[in-house]
């Protein structure tokens, strides 16, 4: 139960705001055959509040801010999905943000006891590699799809929440070294290390290399965080080895980079405008069409343009929404990132989780905003939470998850070690 | 009838865009907030202990405290009898317990050696030829 009313009453009340200036904009400028459409999508978005501001309530947790960052980020990307092309409600994109929440919630559960998810970490890397056979053998040739009749699940997606797992780690952890000729070692840093290597080799085979920078970032994340424990004290040498690495590495894999990847680094998208360039021409020009304000909600044309709800949806956001408010909503996320910096959480492991958490969301969001405004080789991943797509949905919204955990954590030793230890102490 | 509409759009954007800003700006302001019950929580936890030197008090604030030499240390106890990182101090369901991890002098609470014990009230613990007591935390000298 929330422990202040006054403060959960307040919440509500400023997201259910938020929500309605949004569907008045709707109703009064927006671009909706008829009235019933826009209280459909209304009912549809002030029903989701409702019901999640109950069920928030039946979990005991000692912070909710981010659970009203999160359902308010949710419904505004259910009111720009729905938008899109014309007012009416995206069904897909509300179920999925329905999963997403539950995904949220699930995350909360298994990651807020950190003491039993490090005893369980050899399932999280048996977890990843039953996925990786999985994309392996059914997937297509090369490909991360799976098709299901009319649903596509793309499981490299799920790695990303598990491979954030893998990679958080506990003072103790770091502390159990062995001696290996002369150097001491930590066993399970070399497992983390070979996987990273196996996940990129995958991404590479399947030609989504739009996801290794995600993956790479949060790996780089949780590495500094290995080696820079518990005070983050960067020993210089250690920071420019590190560097001169990855600069390294980064470069041999620009140079064999397949053909297509080659031809995207150097593509003038205006000489190329129906070729290469022309989703990113089409986003550019759209947020310059939406200018501060935009054309007004289902009256853009972007969404002629392949991938309109996902790889370029900041711009298609932009065209009809304004560049101000596509900005905002972007903020929203990034403030969602910044609770646990108001309040740090109190265990290494939950600390270096959080720390992957937001490498993800950064990466991601990065890659999709500057990828389409011109700014980087445009990859075509999804911009966390508001992009359509269910296997991205569900997983972002169990990374946030993952966030709460670390807000509202229990410190309680798993079962079987509080058995032995006990029986230890009478002996 | 085009000024109209051009206006009222920027109107009724305008008021989304300060819904959504007023939003956020309450929901940092409760997160804010939400810290005291956050810090009240974490009191209950660690039952309010620190650890005590002679001249000066350590607050036991995270679930893994690392006591070391080594200048990334929690407690940096710069004593060459004192490992560089010698022992740690967990805590689980409100219970503290320090543990040896392969320092070379070894832990020594109430005067035994020990590889992992948990600690009570009061506890004088020896770290090489540091001397540290486990108590309930007093709000002066603290480090």
């Amino acid at each position: 139960m929330y422990i202040n009313t006054f403060l959960y009453i307040i919440s509500c009340i400023f997201v259910l705001l938020s929500h309605s200036a949004m569907l008045l904009n709707i109703y009064f400028n927006g671009n909706a055959e008829s009235t019933a459409k826009v209280i459909i999508l209304s009912v549809a978005v002030l029903g989701l509040d409702f019901v999640y501001f109950i069920i928030m309530l039946m979990f005991k947790q000692r912070s909710y801010a981010i659970d009203f960052l999160l359902i308010l980020i949710l419904n505004m990307s259910v009111i720009f999905q729905s938008c899109f092309g014309g007012v009416h409600l995206s069904v897909k994109h509300y179920i999925t943000c329905i999963a997403s929440l539950a995904a949220c919630k699930a995350g909360y559960i298994i990651c807020k006891n950190h003491k039993w998810l490090q005893v369980q970490k050899k399932y999280i890397y048996l977890a990843i590699g039953i996925l990786i056979v999985v994309i392996l053998t059914l997937t297509g040739s090369r490909s991360m799809w799976i098709n299901i009749g009319s649903i596509s699940i793309q499981p490299s997606e799920f790695i990303k929440p598990l491979f954030v797992l893998a990679c958080a780690t506990s003072v103790a952890e770091q502390q159990k070294k062995r001696k290996v000729l002369c150097f001491y070692v930590v066993y399970e840093n070399f497992a983390l290390y070979g996987l990273t290597a196996v996940i990129c080799l995958l991404q590479w085979w399947c030609r989504d290399l739009g996801s290794l920078p995600t993956f790479v970032g949060i790996f780089v994340c949780g590495f500094f965080l290995r080696i820079c424990y518990p005070k983050a004290k960067f020993s210089k040498k250690t920071l420019i080895t590190a560097g001169v690495i990855l600069l390294i590495v980064a470069l041999i894999a620009l140079r064999f980079a397949p053909d297509y990847v080659q031809e995207r680094l150097h593509t003038d998208i205006w000489s190329d405008k129906t070729g290469n360039g022309y989703q990113q021409s089409h986003a550019l020009i759209a947020i310059a069409d939406g200018g501060w304000f935009g054309k007004g909600a289902g009256y853009g044309d972007l969404h002629n343009v392949f991938a309109y709800e996902n790889d370029i949806v900041f711009a298609t956001i932009s065209e009809e929404w304004g560049l101000l408010f596509a900005l905002m909503v972007m903020l929203a996320i990034l403030i969602m990132l910044a609770v646990p910096l108001i309040n740090p959480p109190r265990s290494y492991y939950h600390s270096t989780m959080s720390a992957g958490v937001c490498a993800y969301f950064i990466m991601q969001m990065s890659l999709n905003i500057f990828g389409s405004c011109n700014m980087i080789p445009f990859t075509g991943v999804t911009i966390p939470l508001i992009s359509a797509g269910g296997s991205s949905m569900v997983t972002s919204g169990f990374m946030v998850g993952m966030l709460i955990a670390a807000q509202s954590p229990e410190f309680k030793r798993p079962a079987i070690r509080q058995q032995r230890n006990a029986r230890r102490q009478t002996a | 009838m085009d000024f109209f509409t051009d206006t009222s759009n920027i109107f009724l954007c305008a008021v989304s865009a300060a819904a959504l800003d007023l939003c956020v700006l309450v929901l940092i302001l409760i997160a804010y907030n939400e810290k005291k019950h956050a810090q009240q929580y974490w009191n209950r936890i660690s039952c309010c202990m620190e650890l005590s030197a002679p001249d000066v008090s350590y607050p036991l604030n995270c679930d893994e405290i690392l006591i070391g030499r080594h200048a990334s240390a929690d407690i940096r106890l710069p004593d060459l009898s004192v490992s560089r990182y010698h022992a740690i101090l967990t805590v689980s369901d409100g219970i503290w317990t320090i543990t040896d991890i392969g320092s070379k002098s070894g832990v020594f609470v109430n005067g035994t050696l020990v590889t992992e014990r948990i600690l009570r009230e009061n506890d004088v613990i020896n770290l090489g030829n540091k001397r540290l007591i486990f108590r309930r935390r007093r709000n002066n000298n603290v480090h």
